[in-house]
């Protein structure tokens, strides 16, 4: 996929534009807010990394004119600036994702990754299939291989959550923001404790585990 | 250009010399009283006059005055004009007397009549004419004043020498002079040295009264003025030195229970705060020296050997992989600090309406497993519909560092309870009990003190940072935060966290 990376730091710049194409996607880097945004309106990209303090025209006045013109390609924030004000205001600015920086390149994989294919599943489903896994949005229930499985309600948002991201990995830190909403970083591993406890529901009577942990970067929901 | 040269050069000549020559001289001729500023320069240099009480004071000596001429003027009224009215009455009424003499006995009986009268002793002046104007009797050789063909007001003075040393003295009298029926002519008067002796004396009494009132208003105005000015002058000497550092300095209260004592009880309270501020701010910088150099310091070492070492893949990897670890710590502490920081300096945080109980709710819930794995059953009552006014993730992180803190010291198997109730005074009382190891009482107001760590504690990293969130958290909303013995168990009395907070309304 085509990403678009707006950053003035260089050597941060070029070390996202190694990390993102060895994962696959072709890079091109803007230095400031003006080169980055005549970019991002040609309408190319896939993704659009964008830093938030930048020369010339900083990323959340970028973000406000690239969708008032119209440019829907999803915008994730990268920024210094972390308190929850900061991230509202950035959310508020049209972009679609906000991660602060330092932030771990695992991370940004993943999230880049996230909003590509969170695009496609815009359209609302009232059912999600991942191989005999099956989800009905409106009944809220959930079989295996046409057996029901007894979900906790927070625990069938957990699941909705891996199959809309089925065969990617997703971070600690998305399922903390995504699933709960919450936007701390726990001291203790209280997601990997959820995770075992949707694991022994969905995996343990079953031949093929479907729920796998990445080692270093979070999980993955594979088929 | 060139057409601007003759104009500068006309201004180097000395126009504007000449100008100010004209102008200090103006100056130099002018008394320094008249100048505009010089009275209010005085004034503000006069420290009486600019204190508000000696103003107030001047204002009073004012209305003091005003007082004391309306008082003279009524007292005036009260005797002068009473006693001429009198005096003019009684005379009126002596002269229709002499009238009727006249008409029944003739000049004969008048003249008897008036010689009697005048040999009396009395204020009573008489003079009687015939209709010559030749005096035939009275007190005078001659008319004070022409008589006319009516009767009239007479008002005149008249000298009499003193027994005692021969002095003149001028005397004031008034009464009626007339033709009496186209024959005598006849003056009935009253001498008004009496009154006129009354008037002195109360217009001297209403003179030293207001002179007397004048003078006090203007001692008790100095006094009362420099005792404000005195106090209002500490409670600025305090701020001044506070100002050049002094933190410790506090304003003077003397127990008058006045607007200064309130003023400088309020000012205290303020100090108080911004020293504690100013010392927690210290605290924090070396805790946060520590909490950062610490690690950084194991960072830098392990980078340094690792260069050092003979290359080898595993432990250079290792190292490199210890490092990542290491710098995440340090990173989580820093985002700490600095939420904290916000935390504590944002001022005014836009408070919405904020369901408490499902915030304690979901975090419950999302809390439970991991407590469980550790050996610690999560129970809870939470109370619907507890809607207080607050900052909603600032609330939901708070809750969730003393659900976690609980977590981690206490050790298994262990009980842990999150209550959200409405109190007896209608305010929230959050509160997170465990059956750990608890605080010593004494130790418990240093637990809340940002960064500072029980010693105990100092094995779990970042365990000092939750709390002092907590208690920042709780300063924010103004909440009370109150740290009590918890479930008890045998592992100690246990800790019990109450943040008590205001209610907005009840949903349910």
């Amino acid at each position: 996929m085509r990403v678009l990376l707006v950053e003035d730091e260089a050597e941060l710049a070029n070390n996202l534009r190694r990390a993102l194409s060895d994962d696959g996607h072709a890079v091109d880097i803007a230095d400031d807010g003006e080169a980055g945004e005549t970019l991002a309106r040609r309408g190319e990209y896939d993704v659009i990394v964008l830093d938030r303090m930048l020369p010339k025209r900083n990323g959340v006045k970028v973000v406000e004119n690239l969708r008032q013109a119209g440019v829907s390609t999803p915008v994730l924030f990268l920024s210094a600036l972390g308190e929850e004000d900061h991230r509202v205001e950035g959310l508020n600015a049209g972009s679609n994702d906000y991660l602060v920086k330092p932030v771990s390149t695992r991370e940004l994989l993943a999230r880049v990754r996230a909003l590509w294919h969170g695009r496609d599943r815009a359209a609302p489903a009232t059912k999600l299939n991942v191989a005999d896994m099956e989800m009905d949005l409106l009944a809220r229930t959930v079989t295996r291989a046409g057996k029901k499985i007894d979900l906790q309600p927070r625990e069938f948002r957990l699941l909705e959550y891996l199959m809309r991201h089925a065969g990617e990995v997703v971070t600690r830190t998305m399922l903390l923001e995504k699933v709960w909403d919450y936007h701390f970083d726990p001291q203790t591993n209280v997601i990997d404790v959820h995770i075992s406890r949707l694991r022994a529901k969905i995996d343990k009577e079953f031949a093929t585990p479907m729920l796998h942990t990445v080692r270093g970067s979070g999980y993955r929901l594979d088929a | 250009m060139i057409e601007h040269e003759p104009r500068r050069a006309a201004s180097k000549l000395g126009l504007p010399n000449l100008a100010r020559l004209k102008l200090t001289r103006f100056k130099l001729a002018r008394p320094a009283f008249l100048r505009p500023d010089f009275w209010r320069r005085l004034a503000q240099r006069t420290i009486m006059l600019r204190t508000v009480t000696f103003r107030l004071a001047l204002v009073q000596i004012g209305l003091f005055a005003v007082f004391s001429l309306a008082l003279l003027g009524f007292v005036y009224y009260a005797t002068v004009v009473q006693t001429q009215a009198e005096a003019d009455a009684s005379a009126d009424q002596e002269f229709n007397e002499l009238a009727n003499v006249y008409e029944r006995d003739g000049m004969g009986g008048l003249n008897q009549e008036v010689f009697e009268r005048a040999a009396t002793a009395g204020p009573d002046l008489y003079v009687l004419a015939n209709e010559q104007g030749e005096i035939l009797a009275g007190d005078f050789g001659s008319f004070p004043q022409t008589p006319t063909a009516v009767s009239q007001r007479a008002v005149f003075q008249y000298k009499t020498v003193q027994a005692s040393n021969g002095e003149a003295v001028v005397n004031r009298a008034r009464g009626r002079i007339g033709r009496l029926n186209g024959g005598p002519i006849l003056l009935v008067a009253r001498d008004m040295a009496t009154s006129s002796e009354l008037v002195r004396r109360v217009t001297q009494a209403v003179y030293f009264g207001a002179g007397l009132g004048f003078f006090l208003s203007l001692i008790s105005g100095y006094f009362a003025s420099r005792q404000a000015a005195r106090r209002a002058d500490a409670l600025s000497r305090t701020a001044q030195d506070v100002m050049r550092g002094d933190l410790t300095r506090r304003a003077p209260v003397v127990g008058a229970n006045d607007e200064f004592d309130t003023l400088a009880q309020d000012l205290n309270a303020m100090l108080d705060r911004i020293e504690r501020l100013m010392r927690s701010a210290r605290t924090a910088g070396d805790a946060i020296a520590h909490d950062l150099r610490t690690p950084l310091t194991r960072l830098r070492t392990r980078l340094e050997a690792a260069l050092e070492s003979p290359p080898n893949e595993d432990a250079d990897r290792e190292a490199l992989r210890r490092a990542l670890d290491e710098t995440d710590s340090v990173l989580a502490t820093f985002t700490a600090v600095l939420r904290l920081a916000r935390v504590q300096s944002a001022a005014g945080w836009q408070f919405q309406r904020v369901d408490l109980s499902a915030i304690a709710r979901d975090l419950v819930e999302f809390y439970e497993p991991v407590a469980e794995d550790g050996g610690v059953s999560l129970s809870s009552e939470i109370e619907d519909g507890l809607v207080v006014p607050g900052e909603a993730s600032l609330l939901t992180q708070a809750l969730s560092n003393l659900i976690e803190n609980a977590i981690k010291y206490t050790p298994a198997p262990g009980r842990l309870h999150v209550s959200a109730m409405r109190n007896q005074s209608d305010r929230v009382a959050l509160s997170v009990a465990d059956t750990g190891p608890g605080v010593a009482p004494e130790d418990r107001e240093r637990v809340i003190d940002r960064f500072v760590r029980l010693e105990a504690a100092r094995s779990t990293p970042g365990a000092g940072l939750g709390l002092s969130l907590v208690a920042a958290v709780a300063e924010v909303h103004r909440a009370d935060l109150k740290l009590e013995d918890g479930l008890g168990g045998v592992d100690g009395p246990g800790l019990r966290v109450t943040l008590t907070l205001p209610v907005l309304a009840a949903k349910g």
